[in-house]
């Protein structure tokens, strides 16, 4: 048994250690001079952190942050408001075609959004917003995926006598929506707006296609801006990576618990 | 009455409903659709369409050596990766699901790949399996082994984007996993055990069966995940000097890299590269209409 108990441990810390090593080496080389990380070694931090930030804030970083930021923030705040009212309905009212309706929404989880990229493009482009940010905010709102976590969290978690005795105390049902149906889901709503915020935040793709002013620079775009033929800054790089990872790292880690039992939601009830 | 009926079978549910489908429909099925009008152009952006009916098609099923291949190495990458992060996924979760101290330490430690910017990772990754600097190789060599040139070769480079793979999404499965056991009753554990069962016994009769929703939608994803696989191939190369499209001899040219490719790369054919995308977004379809027929059926 005590085998058995060693073996466990070693295999779980060993798992962890794997996990973590990359993204420790991250933190570590933001703080060396580009030309020093391979020179010495890597897993102790050097004194270069702050030689590296004054490079990327003397460059286009603060603006690109925010671009990055604003981006999240709409298609998180947006898409959750979108999702989670057709969620509300699905679970609420009884109509013509609900059957075809849940149906559409299954088939919105499946369609690869990413491949019609090349039709988007010339779209926004016909629209005349493609040298704005709102390209990469559009794409996430209709979240598949969002909307069927959000069908499965009002039914285990709105009942609907609730929605009914609100109807008969006198309440719309934009109220009823917003102040009663919307708190009782929230560790549902609190783990896709984490999720949508991740996506949108670490998407690469969409900036890759509609950035091509350095106004709108998103983080990854910028730093990729960094690299070049003769020198490549590498200290620099990850210095804005690092920085990148924060606003992510600090809200998972208040919302870790909500979000690792959400994700589970739509998977395990299906 | 009769009114107020009407208001919730047809006013309320459009009016929730509308902004779900108008976005779905502006942001996400027009383009789609719009690729498909324009797989039978011959247009590389900005000059004149000229209408080529089927002949891209034709052209890819016939001609593209490299189509054919970017499929071949997306399968090649997303099957060496993602089952194994599956299977690794499933056994941390069950290791874990007994564990009292530090399992949530454990937990969020194994997430923290899966909200890592792949910009970062695929720098890291470069840095660490890189012939000459990389820690991996270094590592190699102070063991009294050769430093092999990972990223460089045809032969590697695949597998340490299937690496990449497993890596980020270990954690990720994991979680996912563990909630479904969590879910799973003690009671029939007990039971279980009450009739001799081993752990081992447990695990494969009970555990495995009933996380089958949970492997069948982690499945299903990552195999539409797989298809449009981008960044993890084309961040690996990125960083380096002498990149070029899809690594060492293109061994790790994706579908989807291929079509970015071609459609935003120095010589654009855009009508091309949408047809592309049109077989790509079949493909899609087939495996996720498979997939739904397995997800449905698990209800009945």
């Amino acid at each position: 048994m005590k085998i058995k108990t060693a073996c466990k441990t070693v295999f779980l810390v060993l798992m962890s250690v794997i996990s973590l090593i990359p993204f420790y080496l991250m933190f570590s080389m933001s703080t060396f001079k580009s030309e020093m990380i391979f020179q010495g070694n890597p897993l102790i931090p050097s004194n270069y952190f702050i030689e590296n930030l004054k490079t990327i804030f003397a460059s286009n970083f603060v603006r690109s942050y925010l671009n990055s930021f604003i981006i999240s923030v709409c298609a998180m705040f947006f898409s959750v408001l979108i999702c989670s009212m057709a969620g509300y309905a699905m679970n609420v009212y009884q109509f013509r075609l609900k059957k075809v309706m849940n149906m559409f929404i299954m088939m919105t989880m499946m369609v690869p959004t990413q491949i019609g990229i090349i039709g988007y493009m010339i779209e926004m482009r016909n629209l005349r917003i493609n040298n704005t940010l709102l390209p990469m905010i559009f794409v996430w709102l209709a979240s598949g995926l969002g909307a069927y976590w959000m069908i499965s969290f009002f039914k285990t978690s709105l009942p609907l006598e609730l929605v009914e005795s609100a109807r008969i105390d006198g309440a719309n049902e934009l109220q009823i929506y917003f102040q009663i149906a919307l708190p009782c889901i929230r560790p549902g709503i609190l783990t896709l707006a984490l999720l949508q915020f991740l996506w949108s935040w670490n998407s690469y793709m969409y900036p890759l296609v509609f950035v091509n002013k350095t106004e709108n620079y998103t983080i990854p775009i910028f730093v990729k801006s960094l690299a070049s033929a003769f020198r490549t800054d590498y200290g620099a790089q990850l210095a804005g990576l690092t920085l990148a990872t924060i606003p992510v790292l600090i809200i998972f880690s208040f919302g870790a618990k909500s979000m690792i039992r959400g994700l589970t939601a739509g998977a395990v009830k299906g | 009455m009769n009114n107020s009926l009407k208001k919730y079978r047809f006013f309320w549910p459009v009016v929730f409903l509308a902004p779900f489908v108008i976005c779905f429909f502006l942001f996400n099925l027009y383009p789609i659709l719009y690729s498909f009008y324009m797989s039978t152009l011959d247009w590389a952006g900005y000059n004149q369409k000229v209408y080529v009916g089927f002949k891209n098609f034709i052209s890819i099923f016939t001609k593209d050596k490299l189509f054919w291949k970017s499929v071949l190495n997306t399968l090649k990458i997303g099957l060496s990766g993602f089952p194994i992060a599956l299977v690794l996924g499933l056994i941390f979760a069950a290791l874990l699901a007994n564990t009292k101290r530090f399992k949530n330490a454990l937990q969020t430690m194994n997430f923290l790949p899966y909200i890592t910017t792949p910009v970062a990772i695929g720098m890291i990754f470069t840095f660490i399996f890189e012939q000459h600097i990389g820690i991996f190789n270094k590592l190699i060599v102070a063991m009294g082994g050769k430093a092999i040139n990972f990223i460089g070769s045809a032969k590697y480079a695949p597998f340490v984007i299937a690496f990449m793979i497993i890596w980020r999404n270990t954690g990720y499965f994991m979680t996912m996993y563990l909630a479904g056991i969590t879910s799973i009753s003690e009671d029939l554990y007990e039971a279980a055990k009450i009739d001799g069962a081993s752990n081992l016994q447990c695990f494969f009769r009970i555990t495995i069966p009933l996380l089958r929703p949970v492997t069948t939608f982690l499945t299903i994803t990552s195999l539409i995940y797989m298809f449009q696989m981008f960044d993890e191939a084309n961040l690996l190369f990125t960083n380096q000097t002498s990149s070029t499209v899809g690594g060492p001899s293109q061994s790790c040219l994706t579908i989807v890299w291929n079509f970015y490719n071609q459609a935003f790369g120095s010589n654009p054919r855009m009508g091309y590269a949408s047809a592309m995308a049109c077989v790509l977004f079949v493909i899609i379809a087939i495996v996720s209409v498979i997939g739904l027929r397995l997800m449905n059926g698990k209800e009945d």
